[in-house]
C-alpha cells in the first residue's frame, strides 16, 4: 500500500525519490488503463467491448412462466434445465446473435414459488415473430385415458345440447356418484417430450386401425423413456393412451400389449406437410413442461443510442463540475482528488469491459451518481488532514494521519452502502441488477482509489508546515482564499 | 453548538417534515406503474404528433377505453406513451400498427408487457428489499458501534440511524406522490431503485457523524479498572468508563467538525445529480429528481435529526435513572 517509507538506512533523497517514483507508477498505470478502455471502445475486433443491456442495444425480453404444478418438485430443476436447452436450440435456429436464456425462480417473498424462463434477444424487435418461433416448440404428453369418463362427458354434453332445444335444463350429471363435469378423464403418465430421442416422418403400411399411406410421425424414446413407455404399456393393457400435442389430444390408440424397444408412432389425420413439420419440430426438442408468456419487453435500438449519448454528456459535465469544485476548495489535494476521480472512472470502465458488466440506462445513471459519491472518501480524508495541518503538523504527517483517522468512517459508511447494493442486486430485474453491480463495484473502487491512489500522490508532495514561507502552505490549505 | 442547543426546534422541524410528507402520500397516493400492477405500455414516436383524440379513437376502436395516454419528449423526439391492460403479443402488434398509422414518421420505440402475477411479485419484492436494508443496517451499525457503552448503547445508534432513514425515504416518496398527482408520473422499478440508493447513501452520512461521536467519547473518558474476585478464585478486570465532559457537548463538536465534510460530499453528489437531471437521458430524469429530494432529506436528517436525537435520548435516560433512584 506504499506506506512503509521510513526505513532507517535510506537517505532523505532516496525516500523522496521513492515517493515520487510511486506516484509516477500510479499515473503510468492509469494511462495504461486508459489505453485499454480506449482500445476496447474503438478497435473493431476488440476483445473486451462494453456489453450493452437490452434497453441500450435494443431487442426483446421475454419471460415465460413454466407450469410445474403437475411435476414432482425434486425434478423441477432438471426439467427447467431441459426446457432451457430446448428453447436455446430453437432460438439458435432463429439466428439471433448472443441470446441469453436463463432459468429464474420467483423469490421467497412470493406466495407461490414459480419457475420462469427469461429469454433475451438482442436486436430482435419483432416480438411477435420471436414468440411465434419459440411457440413452435411442441409440447408432447402421453396420458392414460379413462374411456368411460370420456364417453360419460360426451353423453352429458349431448344431453344438454338436446335439452337446450326443449327448454329443459339439465343440472348435474353423475357417474358412480361423481359429477362428470369434475371428472378428469386423463391421467399423467410422466412420459413427455423430454424422453424423446428423435422423430421421423413415415407412412403407414395399412395395418389394423391405420389407413394405408397415412402420414405418421415415428418417435424414438431415449433409453429411460423407452423403459417408462414399456412400463406404462405393460401395466395398462386394454386401456387407451392419449397423445397430446400442445395440450390438444391428437390420438388415443388402444394399448394391445406391452411395447418394448422404445418406439411409438403418432397418427392424427396429418397431411404429409404437417407430419413433416411436427417431426422436424420434435427433433429440435419438445417442451418438457407447458410454458406461458408472462411478460414481454421490446426496445428500439435508437432509444438506447440516445440514452448513451445523453448520459455521456451528463457524466462529463458532472465530472467537470466536481473536479472544479474540488480544486477550488481543496486546492492541490483537490487536484489530486480530481486525478483520482479520473482514475476511478477509468478503472470502473475497464472492469465493466473485463467482467463484463451489462450496462443499462439505470446502470449508467448510477455510474454518474457514483462520481459524486466516490469523492466522499477523499473529502473525509482531506477534512481530517486539514485539522491536523492546522494544528501545526507537517503536511505529509497530516496526510497520513488523516488517512488513519478517517478510515473508521470510510469503512462503516461504505460497508452499509455495499449492503444496499447487494440487496438491490437481489431485488432487481435484469436492468436493475446492472445498476446494483455498477454501484457495488463503484463503492469498492472508490475506497481503493482513495487509500491507494490519493494517498500515494498526496505523500509525493513536498512536506511543509502551515507557517512556512512560499506557495506550498497555501496550496495545501483549504477554502476559497484564506491560508 | 447551536444545532444541539436548539435541538427541540430541529427535531420539531423534522417531525413536521415527516408529518407533511406522510399527509401528502396519504392524500395524493402513489401511481403504481405496470411494473407493479401488470399491463402493457407502448411508446410511439411521431415525426409530427397526432392529436390525443386520435389516440383515444384507436383505443376506443380496440375496446381499450380504460387506458392512460401521456406525452413524452426526450433525446429521441416526441412520443405518446399508452398504457393499457395486459395485451397478448398479437394484440400488441395490432395496437402498434394502428397507432403508427396516426402520424408521419411514426415508430414504436418500446413495448413493455407485464403479467399481473409478475407485477404482484415485484411489489412484494420491493417491500422486502427496503425492509431488508433497514434491518441489516440496524444490525451492522449496532455491531460496528459495539462497546461504545455509556451513555447510549450501540443498539440505539443503530435504531436512530434507521429511524432517520424513514424520514429520508418518506420525503422522496412524497415528492413522487406530488409528481404523480400533478404530472401523472408513475412509481416504477427505477423509483424503488432510487429509494434503495438513498438508503445506502443516507446511512453513510449519519454514520460519519456517529463515528466522530464515538471518537470523541474515547478521547474524553477515564478508565476505571476494578479487580473482580469470582467464586472459584478466578480474577478478572472489570473496566468501566466515566465521561469527563457533557455528552451534549461531545455530540455538538462531532456535528460541527463533520459539517464541512457533510456539506462538501452532499454538494459533489448534488452536482452529479444535477448534471444527470439537466443533461442526462429522459429515461433517468425522474430517477435523478427523486434522488435529489432524497439527498436533501438525507443531508438534513443526518445533521439536524440524528445527532440531536442522540442527545435527547441520553437526557431522557438520565432523567429516568434519577426518577428510578428516588
Amino acid at each position: 500500500m506504499g506506506s512503509k517509507t521510513d526505513t532507517k538506512d535510506t537517505s532523505p533523497q532516496v525516500e523522496a525519490f521513492i515517493r515520487v517514483f510511486r506516484a509516477v507508477i500510479v499515473l503510468a498505470v492509469g494511462a495504461l488503463v486508459a489505453y485499454f478502455v480506449w482500445h476496447n471502445v474503438t478497435a473493431p475486433d476488440a476483445k473486451f467491448p462494453f456489453k450493452l443491456g437490452l434497453d441500450l442495444a435494443g431487442g426483446s425480453h421475454l419471460v415465460y412462466e413454466a407450469d410445474v404444478s403437475k411435476i414432482d418438485p425434486a425434478e423441477v430443476p432438471e426439467l427447467m434445465a431441459v426446457l432451457r436447452d430446448v428453447i436455446e436450440r430453437r432460438i439458435n435456429v432463429f439466428g439471433v446473435s448472443e441470446p441469453i436464456i436463463q432459468v429464474e425462480e420467483s423469490s421467497f417473498a412470493a406466495e407461490e414459488k414459480s419457475h420462469r424462463l427469461v429469454v433475451e434477444l438482442p436486436g430482435v424487435t419483432d416480438v411477435e415473430a420471436a414468440v411465434a418461433e419459440i411457440g413452435r416448440t411442441p409440447l408432447l404428453e402421453f396420458k392414460l385415458m379413462d374411456a368411460e369418463a370420456v364417453i360419460a362427458q360426451e353423453q352429458a354434453e349431448n344431453l344438454r345440447k338436446n335439452a337446450s332445444g326443449t327448454g329443459a335444463i339439465i343440472g348435474n350429471v353423475s357417474v358412480n356418484g361423481e359429477s362428470v363435469d369434475t371428472l378428469d378423464p386423463y391421467t399423467d403418465t410422466g412420459l413427455t417430450g423430454r424422453y424423446l430421442a428423435s422423430a421421423a416422418l413415415e407412412f403407414a403400411g395399412g395395418q389394423s386401425g391405420q389407413l394405408a399411406n397415412e402420414p405418421l410421425v415415428a418417435i424414438t424414446f431415449t433409453d429411460e423413456g423407452g423403459k417408462l413407455f414399456e412400463e406404462i404399456t405393460r401395466d395398462n393393457v386394454g386401456q387407451q393412451l392419449a397423445i397430446f400435442l400442445d395440450g390438444e389430444i391428437i390420438s388415443a390408440p388402444r394399448i394391445n400389449e406391452a411395447i418394448s424397444g422404445g418406439r411409438a408412432t403418432i397418427s392424427g389425420g396429418f397431411t404429409p406437410d404437417e407430419a413433416r413439420e411436427l417431426a422436424q419440430n420434435l427433433n429440435f426438442g419438445a417442451l418438457p413442461v407447458p410454458i406461458n408468456l408472462a411478460s414481454t419487453q421490446t426496445i428500439d435500438a435508437t432509444l438506447g443510442a440516445g440514452v448513451i449519448n445523453q448520459t455521456l454528456i451528463a457524466g462529463l459535465v458532472g465530472f467537470g463540475i466536481i473536479a472544479l469544485f474540488l480544486m477550488t476548495w481543496y486546492r492541490v489535494p483537490g487536484l489530486i482528488a480530481a486525478v483520482a476521480l479520473l482514475l476511478y472512472i477509468l478503472m470502473n470502465l475497464a472492469i465493466f469491459q473485463l467482467i463484463p458488466v451489462t450496462l443499462t440506462a439505470a446502470g449508467l445513471a448510477g455510474f454518474v451518481l457514483s462520481l459524486g459519491m466516490a469523492v466522499d472518501a477523499n473529502v473525509l480524508v482531506f477534512e481530517r488532514m486539514k485539522e491536523e495541518f492546522r494544528s501545526g503538523k507537517g503536511s505529509r504527517e497530516a496526510a497520513t494521519e488523516g488517512f488513519t483517522r478517517a478510515w473508521g468512517a470510510i469503512r462503516d459508511g461504505n460497508v452499509t452502502g455495499l449492503i444496499s447494493a447487494v440487496i438491490l442486486f437481489w431485488f432487481g430485474t435484469a436492468m436493475i441488477k446492472g445498476f446494483a453491480l455498477v454501484l457495488g463495484i463503484g463503492i469498492i473502487i472508490s475506497v481503493m482509489s482513495a487509500i491507494v491512489l490519493t494517498r500515494t500522490l498526496l505523500i509525493a508532495l513536498p512536506n511543509v508546515k502551515r507557517d512556512d514561507a512560499g506557495l506550498w502552505p497555501y496550496l495545501l490549505g483549504t477554502g476559497l482564499i484564506k491560508k | 453548538m447551536p444545532i444541539i442547543r436548539n435541538r427541540k426546534l430541529f427535531l420539531a422541524i423534522g417531525a413536521l417534515i415527516v408529518l407533511t410528507s406522510g399527509a401528502i402520500v396519504a392524500i395524493f397516493g402513489l401511481k403504481p406503474s405496470i411494473d407493479f400492477t401488470g399491463g402493457t405500455l407502448t411508446e410511439v414516436r411521431y415525426g409530427t404528433m397526432p392529436e390525443q383524440s386520435a389516440i383515444e379513437g384507436v383505443l376506443h376502436e380496440s375496446a381499450l377505453e380504460n387506458s392512460a395516454i401521456r406525452e413524452s419528449s426526450g433525446e429521441f423526439g416526441t412520443s405518446y406513451i399508452v398504457t393499457t391492460k395486459t395485451l397478448t403479443v398479437e394484440e400488441q402488434k395490432d395496437l402498434g400498427e394502428k397507432l403508427t398509422k396516426l402520424g408521419s414518421d411514426a415508430s414504436i420505440i418500446r413495448t413493455t408487457s407485464v403479467g399481473p402475477v409478475i407485477g404482484e411479485e415485484m411489489k412484494s419484492k420491493a417491500y422486502w428489499a427496503i425492509g431488508a436494508v433497514l434491518i441489516v443496517t440496524v444490525i451492522y451499525v449496532a455491531f460496528a458501534f459495539v462497546g461504545i457503552g455509556k451513555p447510549v448503547s450501540s443498539w440505539i445508534y443503530g435504531s436512530f440511524t434507521v429511524l432517520v432513514l424513514f424520514h429520508d425515504i418518506l420525503v422522496p416518496i412524497a415528492v413522487m406522490s406530488l409528481l404523480g398527482y400533478f404530472w401523472g408520473l408513475e412509481v416504477d422499478v427505477l423509483f424503488v431503485t432510487a429509494l434503495l440508493t438513498i438508503l445506502g447513501y443516507s446511512v453513510n452520512d449519519t454514520i460519519v457523524i456517529f463515528d466522530r461521536v464515538r471518537e470523541k467519547l474515547v478521547q474524553n473518558r477515564i478508565e476505571h479498572r476494578k479487580k473482580i474476585q469470582e467464586p472459584g478464585g478466578i480474577e478478572h478486570d472489570e473496566i468501566t468508563y466515566t465521561i469527563t465532559r457533557p455528552f451534549a457537548d461531545l455530540v455538538g463538536e462531532a456535528v460541527s467538525e463533520t459539517m464541512p465534510r457533510s456539506i462538501n460530499t452532499s454538494l459533489t453528489v448534488l452536482f452529479a445529480l444535477l448534471a444527470l437531471y439537466f443533461f442526462g437521458s429522459a429515461v433517468t430524469q425522474t430517477f435523478a429528481l427523486v434522488l435529489i429530494a432524497g439527498l436533501f432529506a438525507g443531508a438534513y436528517s443526518s445533521i439536524f435529526i440524528a445527532s440531536p436525537l442522540l442527545v435527547a435520548y441520553a437526557e431522557w435516560q438520565a432523567k429516568r435513572a434519577v426518577a428510578n433512584q428516588k
